[in-house]
């Protein structure tokens, strides 16, 4: 999960999302992109089988 | 004897007025006075109430003067951050977008500080939106943190007017909100007590969302004893909050007894103390020494799983700011602070598996804290690894090496949004260049009891809590 994006991938993905990027700004948020998707490819790896998705504590 | 009611506690506040020692109308007075002779310096506030404030304070006066039952916060004047909506009063998040925002009725916890007899002074300064944690806003300037003011230092944020005013005595007490730390990470270093209460304790209703799932509304007050008041007003079940808890809610200040014979704690060294500047880690080490020597049961616990946490919480927070901002950031991206603006949009890159996966990793952490406390009452961790940066400031020099302000700030408190534990943040000492320094006690989901005794005794044993900013 940690691939380089293109310009196209970024714009595509930015455009998804509704977020208007200029091609300049994609640039400049290039470094950033690519750090949260490494971060998050962390993620990828951990044993995550059978563990429900929490949003809150056990309020009850 | 002379008391100094910009500084007096929450709690003898409340007790004078009821014994008609002081008016409510003088306590507004001296606060208001107070805020317009420093906040044009210091910028806690963004609206100060003064009119409203003052017309309460002479109600408050009439209702005790004919006899009518008061609140526990009767005529006590309170701070809210920007993002509480009030009644007639605007409610902003620190944003250009919600200016003008005029709410037609108080968030939940307004409307419960109000039923108590507390006063609105004001809105304070934060963090636009609540996204950052170094106290920083574009369009209102940043607050400055009374320690150092002359050098200008960060406040911490997001919650960064609510720490400014309490440490300043620009309000007894405030309210903040904390979604990766915004609590804590002002109080650590504005040198006050910040208590982020469990999730699902208090409501977040009529509370400007950053993060639904990692939102926490509580406290900031200059001791324990005046958080646990305050907790109490505003805690409890709401139906118009989905994720508040039916729990009763307990008599926090009745269980501050001061006595932590045999309370178990766990040191958090590993990721926590480890990554603490040298004068941070020696004093909550020292702080640590104090509790044993109170009778508690010190050991040493590690929490492993908190390594996954910044990526668990980014993949969260992100993803659920930008389903927030996605209508502004279409048709209104150039209000928004830059800063701000580029971190929502960098949520558009997180896929909805990711988010899945973060909210899993949530459930990794929290259940391994849980195991730590099925051994102990309470976890011991500094509240931010390093003192006030100064405003300018980008990369710092941990315990463990290099690393951006930003995350640095963020980096102790944050795993504790993603378990939805209770943490309680208290001063614990000052650095050689007079910044206050901050410690966290964690506790087990709902038992803020026992987070509460535990640091209201910490500060029975110590007066770093009773230190005040000289300011210029």
């Amino acid at each position: 999960m940690s691939e380089v994006f293109d310009a196209e991938a970024l714009s595509r993905a930015a455009r998804l999302a509704g977020v208007d990027w200029t091609p300049e700004e994609l640039e400049a948020a290039r470094p950033a992109v690519e750090a949260a998707r490494h971060l998050l490819a962390t993620l990828d790896a951990l044993p995550l089988d059978g563990v429900e998705p929490t949003t809150q504590y056990r309020i009850l | 004897m002379s008391v100094d009611l910009a500084f007096a506690s929450v709690i003898d506040l409340a007790r004078m007025i009821a014994r008609k020692e002081v008016s409510p109308v003088e306590v507004v007075r001296v606060h208001l006075e107070r805020i317009a002779a420093r906040d044009g310096s210091l910028r806690a506030y963004i609206t100060v109430c003064a009119e409203a404030a003052s017309e309460a304070a002479r109600t408050a006066e009439a209702a005790l003067m004919s006899g009518r039952p008061a609140g526990p916060l009767h005529g006590v004047p309170i701070a809210l951050k920007d993002l509480y909506d009030t009644a007639g009063v605007a409610t902003t998040a620190g944003s250009k977008i919600l200016a003008g925002r005029v709410p037609a009725t108080d968030a939940t916890v307004v409307r419960r500080l109000r039923e108590a007899g507390a006063i609105v002074l004001g809105k304070l300064h934060m963090v636009e939106f609540a996204y950052g944690p170094e106290g920083l806003n574009a369009h209102h300037g940043a607050p400055r943190n009374p320690w150092d003011a002359d050098a200008e230092r960060m406040p911490g944020g997001s919650s960064s007017g609510s720490g400014v005013a309490v440490a300043a005595g620009l309000a007894p007490a405030a309210l903040g909100s904390d979604t990766g730390g915004s609590i804590r990470i002002p109080a650590s270093l504005c040198g006050i007590t910040g208590l982020k209460p469990t999730y699902g304790r208090v409501s977040r209703a009529g509370v400007l969302p950053l993060a639904w799932s990692m939102d926490h509304v509580g406290p900031m007050t200059r001791t324990v004893a005046d958080s646990a008041l305050l907790l109490r007003a505003i805690a409890g079940y709401d139906p118009a909050d989905a994720s508040s808890s039916v729990l009763p809610v307990p008599d926090y200040l009745a269980a501050l007894t001061g006595d932590v014979k045999g309370l178990r704690v766990g040191l958090l060294r590993d990721f926590f103390l480890s990554s603490a500047t040298a004068e941070v880690r020696a004093a909550v080490e020292t702080a640590a020494r104090a509790l044993q020597g109170a009778g508690a049961l010190v050991d040493e616990v590690a929490l492993p799983k908190v390594a996954h946490v910044a990526a668990a919480s980014y993949a969260v927070v992100a993803s659920e700011a930008l389903a927030y901002h996605t209508s502004w950031l279409a048709t209104r991206a150039g209000e928004y602070d830059p800063e701000v603006r580029k971190r929502l949009q960098l949520g558009a890159f997180i896929s909805g598996a990711h988010y899945v996966r973060g909210q899993q990793a949530r459930a990794l952490v929290r259940d391994e804290i849980d195991a730590a406390l099925a051994q102990r009452d309470v976890l011991l961790a500094p509240a931010t690894p390093l003192t006030a940066p100064r405003l300018d400031e980008r990369q710092t020099t941990l315990g463990d090496g290099p690393s951006d302000v930003r995350g640095a700030l963020i980096r102790l408190t944050r795993p504790f949004n993603c378990s939805g534990h209770p943490a309680c943040a208290v001063p614990c000492g000052f650095s050689a260049q007079g910044l206050p320094i901050g410690m966290q006690l964690v506790g087990r989901p709902f038992d803020e009891v026992t987070v509460l005794r535990a640091a209201d005794a910490y500060q029975r044993l110590t007066d770093w809590h009773t230190r005040r900013p000289v300011l210029a």
